[in-house]
C-alpha cells in the first residue's frame, strides 16, 4: 500500500466510525452506550492520521508521488520494516467501511434469537428482587422477567401485572410466539437472545418491536431444569412501538 | 533484506526536480471525492437490497467486533509507535542485567509496562538484539509484551465482564509461557539459527517517523483484525450452534481447537479477547487457550518472525512456543477458571 492508499482506508474509517458514533444512534447497534467516549477518541485519531497524510499527499510534488510506485513492486517485503509502507492486508480495513455504509447492519433480530433449541443462560441474579405492586403495571426488562421466573423460592411474578419491550420472534408451536431481547456483555458479537414465551395473542411478524403487558404462567411441572425452556405469559395487551434507541439490554 | 531501508535512504538524496511543483495535477483529492460519491451511491441503490437476514445478521456481528476492537488497537499502536520513536536504544541495555538467565525473566517482566502490539513486537525484539541484548531475553520480551501489557489486560477484563479471573489468567499463563520459552532457547538454542538483523538507521524527523509507524501498524493490525472479524462472524452465523457445543463439551479437543483457531484467525491481541468471548460455547479454559497462544504464536507472526529472524529460527521456535502455551493454559485454566 503506498502512503496515498493507506491514507485514503484510514480517512474513510476514521469518517464512518465517527459519523455511527457522533452524528446518529447506530454504533448501539454493535456495542454498549458507555463505549461511546472511547469510539469517539479513536475515531478521531484514525480520521487524523489520515487526512495528515491526504493532505501531505496532495502537496508533495508530482514526480515524487510517481518516484514511491516504482519501488511499489518490491514493497511485499516491506512488512514490518519500512514504515512508509504498508502490508497489502491493510485494504481488508475497508471492508468494514463497505459493511456499515453499504449493508447498514441493524441491531441483531429474529434471525440471530432464532434456534428454539439454543440454551438460554440464566441471568446473573443479584441478592434477592423487590416485591412488585399488585395494582400498577411494572415495566420490567426481560432479563428480569426470567430471573424472577426461575426464582422459585420467592415466586415473586405471581398474579403481577408486567409489561416487556422486546421483538417478535416467531415459533413453530401455533400457540405461542416469543417476545425477545438481546443481551450483550461485551458488543453484539457475544449476544444472546432472552426469550419470553407469549400465549393468548396473534403473533405480529417477526421482528416487531412491541410492548406485551400480560402475566406470568407458572410451569405445570418443576422437574424442567432452568435454562431449558423460555418462562411464559398469557398477553392482556399487545401494543406495537419503534425500535427503542437502545436495542440490547 | 534488513539493508532494503539502506537503498530507500537514497531519497533523502534531492532528486532533480527538488523543490519543483509538477504540471499535473494532484490526484487525491478526486480519488476521495470519487470514493465519497461511490460510497453515497452505493447507500442509495444498494441498501435497500441488501436486506437478507443471513447478510445483515452476519455483517452486525462482524462490524460489533470491529468497532469494539478499535480504541483498543488505535490506543496500543499510538503507545508502540511512541515507543519505537522516541525511546533511545540505548535504554534496553542499560535496564537488563548481564547475567543471561536473570536477563529473560526481567525482559519477560518488561512486556507487562510496555505496550507493544503483537506486529510491532517483532521489529522491536530484532531491534533489541542488534543492539547488544541477549536473544533469549529478546525473545522473552517478544512472546510477553503482545500478551500481558496493560492494554490487553484491560480489553481482557472489558471483554470478560463478571469473570476477573480470566485477565489473571491470562496475564499469569503467558507470563509463564515467556520465560519458559526465553530460557528453553538460552540453554538449547544455536547462534546459527538465529539471523541477527542488522540495525535500521532511522529516517526523518522524528514526528514523522511516529506517524508513519503509527499508520503502518494500525493498518497492519487492523487487516489482520478484519479476518479474524470475518472469520469469527461465519462462526457465528453460519456453523450450527450444535457443532459448536459438540465440539466445546470435549474439554482437551476444545482447548486444541480454539488454540488452532488463534493461530488461523492471527487476531491482534488487543483485539483477541472480544472474539475470544464472543465464542459463547466454550469453556472458559479453552479461551485462556487462545488468548495465550493468539499472540504468541499466529499467521502473521510465524510470517514475521521467518521473514526477520530467518526459516531455521521459526521452524523451532514456533512450534516449541505453541506447545508451551497450549499444556501452561490448560494447566492455569484447570486451576484458576
Amino acid at each position: 500500500m503506498s502512503r496515498l492508499s493507506q491514507s485514503l482506508v484510514l480517512t474513510l474509517l476514521g469518517g464512518v466510525v465517527l459519523w455511527i458514533t457522533a452524528l446518529t444512534t447506530s454504533y448501539l447497534n454493535y456495542v454498549k452506550p458507555g463505549f461511546r467516549p472511547f469510539l469517539l477518541a479513536a475515531g478521531v485519531v484514525v480520521l487524523a492520521l489520515g487526512v495528515v497524510g491526504l493532505v501531505q499527499e496532495w502537496r508533495r510534488p508530482y514526480a515524487n508521488a510517481h518516484d514511491e510506485h516504482v519501488h511499489e513492486g518490491t514493497g511485499k517485503q516491506a512488512e514490518g520494516h519500512d514504515h512508509s509502507r504498508a502490508p497489502q492486508v491493510g485494504w481488508l480495513l475497508s471492508l468494514p467501511v463497505f459493511a456499515i455504509v453499504l449493508i447498514a447492519p441493524p441491531a441483531l433480530g429474529a434471525f440471530a434469537a432464532r434456534g428454539e433449541d439454543a440454551p438460554i443462560r440464566p441471568p446473573a441474579t443479584t441478592g434477592s428482587y423487590v416485591p412488585l405492586s399488585a395494582e400498577k403495571i411494572t415495566p420490567m426488562a426481560v432479563g428480569e422477567f426470567i430471573g424472577r421466573a426461575w426464582d422459585f423460592r420467592e415466586r415473586t411474578l405471581t398474579g403481577k401485572r408486567v409489561r416487556l419491550t422486546g421483538f417478535v420472534v416467531r415459533s413453530r408451536k401455533k400457540d405461542r410466539w416469543y417476545v425477545t431481547r438481546m443481551q450483550m456483555s461485551c458488543c453484539a458479537a457475544d449476544a444472546i437472545a432472552l426469550k419470553v414465551a407469549v400465549r393468548g395473542a396473534a403473533p405480529p411478524p417477526d421482528d416487531t418491536w412491541v410492548e406485551v403487558t400480560g402475566t406470568w404462567v407458572s410451569p405445570r411441572s418443576r422437574k424442567i431444569p432452568n435454562g431449558t425452556v423460555p418462562p411464559e405469559m398469557t398477553a392482556i395487551q399487545v401494543t406495537e412501538i419503534p425500535e427503542p434507541s437502545e436495542p440490547y439490554e | 533484506m534488513p539493508d532494503r531501508v539502506v537503498v530507500e535512504s537514497s531519497t533523502e538524496v534531492p532528486p532533480p526536480d527538488w523543490g519543483r511543483r509538477s504540471a499535473a495535477p494532484p490526484v487525491t483529492p478526486w480519488l476521495f471525492a470519487l470514493l465519497a460519491t461511490l460510497l453515497v451511491i452505493g447507500r442509495l441503490v444498494l441498501t435497500p437490497l441488501l436486506t437478507a437476514p443471513v447478510l445483515q445478521t452476519w455483517a452486525t456481528v462482524f462490524v460489533a467486533i470491529c468497532v469494539q476492537a478499535l480504541p483498543f488497537l488505535v490506543f496500543g499502536v499510538l503507545l508502540s509507535a511512541a515507543i519505537a520513536a522516541f525511546v533511545p536504544p540505548s535504554f534496553w541495555t542499560k535496564a537488563l542485567p548481564r547475567n543471561p538467565y536473570a536477563a529473560v525473566p526481567v525482559a519477560g517482566a518488561a512486556g507487562a509496562v510496555l505496550p507493544g502490539c503483537e506486529c510491532a513486537s517483532v521489529p522491536v525484539a530484532s531491534g533489541l538484539i542488534s543492539r547488544g541484548v541477549t536473544p533469549a531475553a529478546a525473545l522473552a520480551f517478544l512472546l510477553s509484551s503482545p500478551a500481558i501489557n496493560p492494554v490487553v489486560v484491560v480489553a481482557t477484563a472489558v471483554a470478560f465482564p463478571g469473570q476477573p479471573m480470566m485477565a489473571v489468567a491470562r496475564f499469569a499463563a503467558s507470563l509463564l509461557v515467556a520465560v519458559a520459552a526465553g530460557w528453553l532457547w538460552l540453554r538449547f538454542g544455536r547462534a546459527s539459527w538465529l539471523r541477527v538483523p542488522s540495525r535500521t538507521a532511522p529516517a526523518g524527523s522524528k514526528w514523522a517517523e511516529f506517524r508513519d509507524a503509527m499508520r503502518h501498524d494500525l493498518l497492519h493490525a487492523g487487516g489482520f483484525l478484519v479476518i479474524g472479524g470475518i472469520t469469527a462472524a461465519t462462526l457465528n452465523v453460519v456453523v450450527p450452534r450444535a457443532w459448536l457445543t459438540s465440539v466445546a463439551d470435549v474439554p482437551v479437543l476444545s482447548a486444541a481447537v480454539l488454540a488452532l483457531l488463534a493461530v488461523v484467525l492471527s487476531i491482534c491481541s488487543e483485539a483477541d479477547a472480544f472474539v475470544a468471548a464472543s465464542l459463547t460455547a466454550f469453556s472458559p479454559t479453552a479461551k485462556l487457550a487462545f488468548l495465550v497462544v493468539g499472540p504468541m504464536v499466529d499467521l502473521k507472526l510465524i510470517a514475521l518472525q521467518a521473514g526477520t529472524f530467518g526459516r531455521a529460527f521459526a521452524m523451532r521456535f514456533v512450534p516449541m512456543t505453541f506447545l508451551l502455551a497450549v499444556v501452561v493454559s490448560s494447566a492455569i485454566g484447570g486451576v484458576l477458571l
